[in-house]
């Protein structure tokens, strides 16, 4: 069983974390886990001109370590293996893509806590990923 | 000047310039942020600081010489057709995530070069929006300014973050674009003549013109791959410990 959870480096995606840790117990076998985080594609046309792709990737890629970490530690102390892989592009997208591309069979994410004005005019990552994936998603509250 | 306030025209106008800040600024701070990440730690806030300023200063100076420069023959015919341009290439697709050839500044004055070569190119799609939005009106295009250069200084996803949620956005701002190059066009003095006792022209060439950016987006975005992949950076595996280690 392949279990995809998408970190943001929130408190939320912890708490997807820590579900997972203690559901491990009661699975058959231990489950494939992954760990997704996904870096908004700043560099638009104009930025290219200017910055090098490798200094682009260099912030990507330290931006996304940084939002794994913590969901990391979480995981090296239960010692459970895992995967973890940071993608470029729009959060929902990349997701449903990587869900698909490694062939995951469910997702859990934490529920998102923001509501009113920001959840109404942002959306949320979670609804998007409903709409675009046909396997489980869990939502961890 | 207080009864300016009261008209719809003149809140219009300030509504224009919002989104045409809000669109068109966006660029610098990434650039700042990121030319300077090269710098040994002690340079980085000096250099986010001088190129901030710096890029704060050239936009200030480019937006009084474009204001200037259109009131000249035929520049508001070449100013037009740069706005239109530049509201196609909004509607685009991101190219793809080629290997560029640019090197990385690792010193101070080599970043704050990058900073501001890179906002004298990146300020000319505002300032000349911001321009034009403003239909010579000083006080519109200092407020311009003003709404421009917190986002010169702060980057923020909020941007990208709402063109997700609302795609149509983009077109918006395509169309916004158009129009304002449009109503540049009106505005060149070679046209005026034409333009006698034809006063829905000065409606339906705005429109025109944001159909045109709209269709001429729509045409160049469905020749490209419609689909945007997310790009793979990172893929690391941490093994199960064995038994021993524990």
């Amino acid at each position: 069983m392949k279990i995809l959870i998408p970190v943001d480096g929130s408190a939320n995606a912890l708490r997807a974390v820590e579900h997972v840790i203690q559901s491990v117990a009661e699975l058959k076998e231990t489950p494939q886990l992954l760990l997704l985080n996904v870096q908004w594609n700043v560099a638009k046309a104009n930025v290219k001109l200017f910055i090098n792709q490798q200094t682009m990737d260099d912030y990507y890629r330290e931006q996304g370590m940084a939002a794994l970490e913590s969901a990391r530690a979480l995981l090296d102390a239960a010692v459970l293996p895992y995967r973890y892989h940071i993608s470029i592009g729009t959060p929902a997208e990349a997701i449903a893509q990587y869900a698909r591309e490694q062939q995951v069979d469910e997702i859990i994410m934490g529920r998102q806590g923001q509501g009113g004005v920001k959840a109404l005019l942002l959306g949320s990552v979670i609804n998007k990923v409903l709409h675009l994936v046909t396997i489980p998603v869990v939502l961890i509250g | 000047m207080l009864e300016m306030l009261s008209t719809s025209q003149f809140w219009f106008d300030v509504s224009k310039i919002i989104v045409i800040d809000l669109l068109l600024s966006g660029d610098n701070a990434v650039v700042i942020a990121l030319a300077c990440r090269n710098l040994p730690e002690a340079q980085r806030k000096k250099g986010i600081m001088y190129g901030v300023g710096g890029a704060i200063g050239l936009r200030i100076v480019l937006t009084f010489f474009a204001v200037s420069l259109l009131s000249l023959p035929y520049l508001k015919l070449v100013g037009a057709l740069l706005l239109l341009w530049i509201g196609i290439k909004l509607i685009l697709p991101e190219e793809e995530h080629g290997e560029g050839s640019i090197k990385a500044e690792a010193h101070l004055w080599g970043a704050i070069k990058t900073i501001i070569i890179a906002d004298f190119v990146m300020s000319l799609d505002n300032v000349l929006g911001v321009a034009a939005a403003a239909h010579g009106s000083v006080m519109l295009l200092v407020f311009g300014l003003l709404v421009s250069i917190p986002m010169i200084a702060w980057s923020s996803q909020l941007v990208l973050k709402l063109i997700d949620r609302f795609a149509f956005i983009i077109y918006a701002g395509g169309a916004l674009l158009g129009y304002v190059a449009g109503e540049m066009l009106i505005g060149e003095a070679l046209f005026k003549p034409m333009l006698e006792g034809r006063l829905y022209l000065y409606w339906l060439v705005p429109v025109m013109c944001a159909v045109f950016v709209l269709a001429m987006g729509w045409w160049l975005a469905m020749r490209k791959a419609s689909v945007v992949r997310a790009i793979d950076l990172v893929d690391g595996r941490v093994p199960a410990k064995l038994d021993a280690e524990l």
